[in-house]
């Protein structure tokens, strides 16, 4: 069984990439204010990214000039935090002549650090897939440089949305993984569950022990959460016997190829080289597209709507779970919220037909 | 620690330029490179975009290695107008490349179309210059017309190696032709060779792996003995941009060299 044990020698060498842990979690309580003044101190040491409600369009996370403009309320940003680790278009390398000789030269990589707070725990986990991809037997210096020099705060979801569905893809509206610290907001404050040495390094100094009565809070909380989502189901363990069904030509055909679904997934990480003459670009692409696999010759092995919204389905909850053992994807809901013709990829996985194996 | 820039290319200069069809040159390197018959590079035409491309001549050719590229879209484009003393840019070697300890004290039938004919030609040379390791080897090479025929300068010295037969064929007769014509498969049926202890390494256009497959299966080649070299439009080389996906694999690391038996449910 050659296959197998390469798969699983791929298993191994991917080493998931997470801070050092704490051998044992530290729990604190701290006012919201004392939070907030925290991360003023912070300011001028690190830079601050937050979600921020810009009026009529909606939540995003952004850099903070002020943290006042942080939200940590219970709505869902827009997009995922992704695009601080995997930029939208990020230049890998310049290219030039010198003393007409050709040269190519490193991009510089950004020193600040960075704390990113407010992610929500489908989005932390999100990044411990992408560290699967871009943090594997070939490195991505500027994805790596970006995780290195960034402190995960995340936020506990309060109230998840009605098309989330992160219990069904083995996560929870309270998973820590892939965060060094993360919020829990209850009535005057937050509770604090720090779990890295870099969070640890952070917050560790301000804030108190909670009391008694919050523990139960708290664990009331966790317990509660998971409880409020709606849609629940089994992704079938092997798609391949279904690879050639009409049920994608059927599913697929309202698909408008927008590729919305692409660009707002935290955990969709296709992407194109392109050249824009002395400096080479790495942009986010998506599988939706028609061109994204067309090739020189006029042939694409991916020449309509089904083959490309199979890839999809079948590159997350087929392809990567044979490759790495866990789906790629956090259930989030994003590509269910945003996609224009309400197409929505958890039915569309847990009606596939029954040739599929459970 | 820093990681090293996975993307940065190393440069290379031209150091030579052969036409070997009226859209096909073959790109000659001056890079010193450790590869396998079957691996492909990332080729940095600077300001018009990367392109990959299979090494066509054998590690045991060296130093230097040749690429054979046909004038197709951007970049190939872009290829064809460079010169002698050019400099481009190249990533990699990619892939796993050919199996070549398994095809040890082996018959090896090769099967090419076309272009296809560039990855073969490294394999090829590689056992005609370790020629004691195989047992017989038998070339089967097709393209539209005699025009379109590849490496035509190494036909006489791969007929007159050992034990090692060549059968050229064109899809139409031509005047002034004198070898085989008709498609790939169908010369197969033909030439009937030997399927005991053999392997069978195919690399074409996909119309023309598709009907050669069954042809194969037919005289007796299990799956598993049939290797095929596949390309898609591989961007990235190292399995992470998303392009090459064919089932769980991607071509740029887990192949391009593949058994049918792996690839047979997704080549259609």
């Amino acid at each position: 069984m050659p296959a197998l044990i390469k798969m699983t020698l791929r298993i191994l060498l991917n080493r998931v990439k997470t801070d050092t842990l704490l051998k044992k979690n530290m729990t604190k309580f701290i006012k919201k204010e004392d939070l907030y003044k925290l991360l003023n101190s912070f300011l001028k040491d690190f830079e601050i990214i937050g979600p921020k409600q810009i009026a009529n369009k909606g939540i995003f996370y952004e850099p903070l000039e002020s943290i006042e403009d942080l939200y940590l309320g219970e709505l869902f940003a827009i997009e995922p935090a992704k695009k601080f680790f995997l930029e939208s278009s990020e230049c890998l390398f310049h290219s030039g002549f010198l003393d007409g000789k050709a040269t190519v030269q490193d991009a510089p990589l950004p020193d600040k650090r960075r704390i990113i707070i407010g992610l929500r725990p489908c989005e932390a986990k999100g990044l411990i897939l992408l560290d699967k991809v871009f943090d594997s037997e070939y490195k991505d210096r500027s994805y790596i440089n970006n995780r290195e020099k960034s402190v995960i705060v995340g936020l506990a979801c309060a109230k998840p949305d009605k098309s989330c569905f992160c219990t069904s893809m083995d996560g929870s509206p309270t998973g820590s993984r892939g965060m060094d610290v993360l919020l829990f907001a209850v009535e005057d404050g937050f509770i604090v569950e720090i779990y890295s040495d870099k969070g640890k390094e952070a917050f560790s100094s301000l804030g108190k022990e909670p009391d008694e009565h919050q523990n139960k809070t708290l664990s009331a909380y966790k317990q509660k959460r998971s409880e409020l989502i709606g849609k629940n189901f089994k992704v079938p363990g092997d798609l391949s016997p279904i690879f050639e069904s009409d049920y994608w030509d059927k599913v697929s055909f309202p698909c408008l190829s927008c590729g919305v679904c692409t660009y707002l997934c935290p955990t969709c990480h296709c992407f194109e080289l392109v050249d824009e003459g002395r400096k080479m670009y790495r942009c986010n692409d998506g599988c939706a597209f028609s061109n994204f696999t067309l090739e020189a010759s006029g042939w694409n092995p991916r020449p309509t709507k089904k083959e490309r919204y199979r890839q999809r389905v079948f590159h997350k909850f087929d392809y990567f779970k044979k490759i790495f053992g866990e789906n790629l994807c956090v259930g989030c809901g994003r590509c269910i919220r945003h996609c224009p013709v309400k197409m929505d990829i958890s039915e569309i996985v847990s009606n596939a037909p029954s040739g599929a194996g459970k | 620690m820093e990681t090293k820039n996975i993307y940065l290319p190393r440069l290379a200069e031209i150091t030579d330029i052969k036409q070997e069809t009226p859209d096909i040159k073959t790109f000659k390197l001056k890079l010193s490179l450790v590869y396998k018959p079957g691996q492909f590079v990332e080729f940095s035409v600077f300001g018009e975009g990367e392109a990959p491309f299979c090494i066509s001549n054998s590690p045991t050719r060296g130093p230097g290695i040749e690429c054979s590229v046909k004038m197709t879209g951007k970049v190939t484009q872009a290829l064809h107008e460079l010169n002698i003393g050019d400099t481009v840019g190249i990533r990699g070697p990619y892939g796993n490349g050919f199996p070549v300890e398994n095809l040890k004290n082996k018959n090896i039938l090769f099967v090419a179309g076309g272009i296809g004919l560039a990855p073969l030609r490294s394999l090829i040379n590689y056992c005609l210059d370790r020629r004691e390791d195989f047992k017989s080897i038998t070339i089967v090479n097709g393209a539209r017309s005699s025009n379109d025929l590849v490496y035509k300068d190494e036909y006489p010295i791969w007929e007159k190696a050992k034990d090692t037969r060549l059968y050229l064929t064109v899809d139409c007769q031509e005047d002034n032709w004198s070898c085989m014509v008709g498609v790939v498969p169908r010369i197969l049926e033909q030439i009937k060779p030997v399927c005991q202890d053999s392997v069978a390494i195919v690399c074409g256009p996909p119309i023309m792996i598709k009907y050669t497959m069954p042809v194969l299966l037919k005289l007796g080649f299990c799956p598993e003995a049939i290797m095929t070299t596949l390309e898609m439009k591989m961007k990235c080389g190292m399995g992470k941009c998303g392009r090459c996906n064919i089932g769980p694999l991607y071509i740029c690391k887990d192949g391009p060299v593949f058994s049918y038996a792996q690839v047979k449910n997704y080549v259609s």
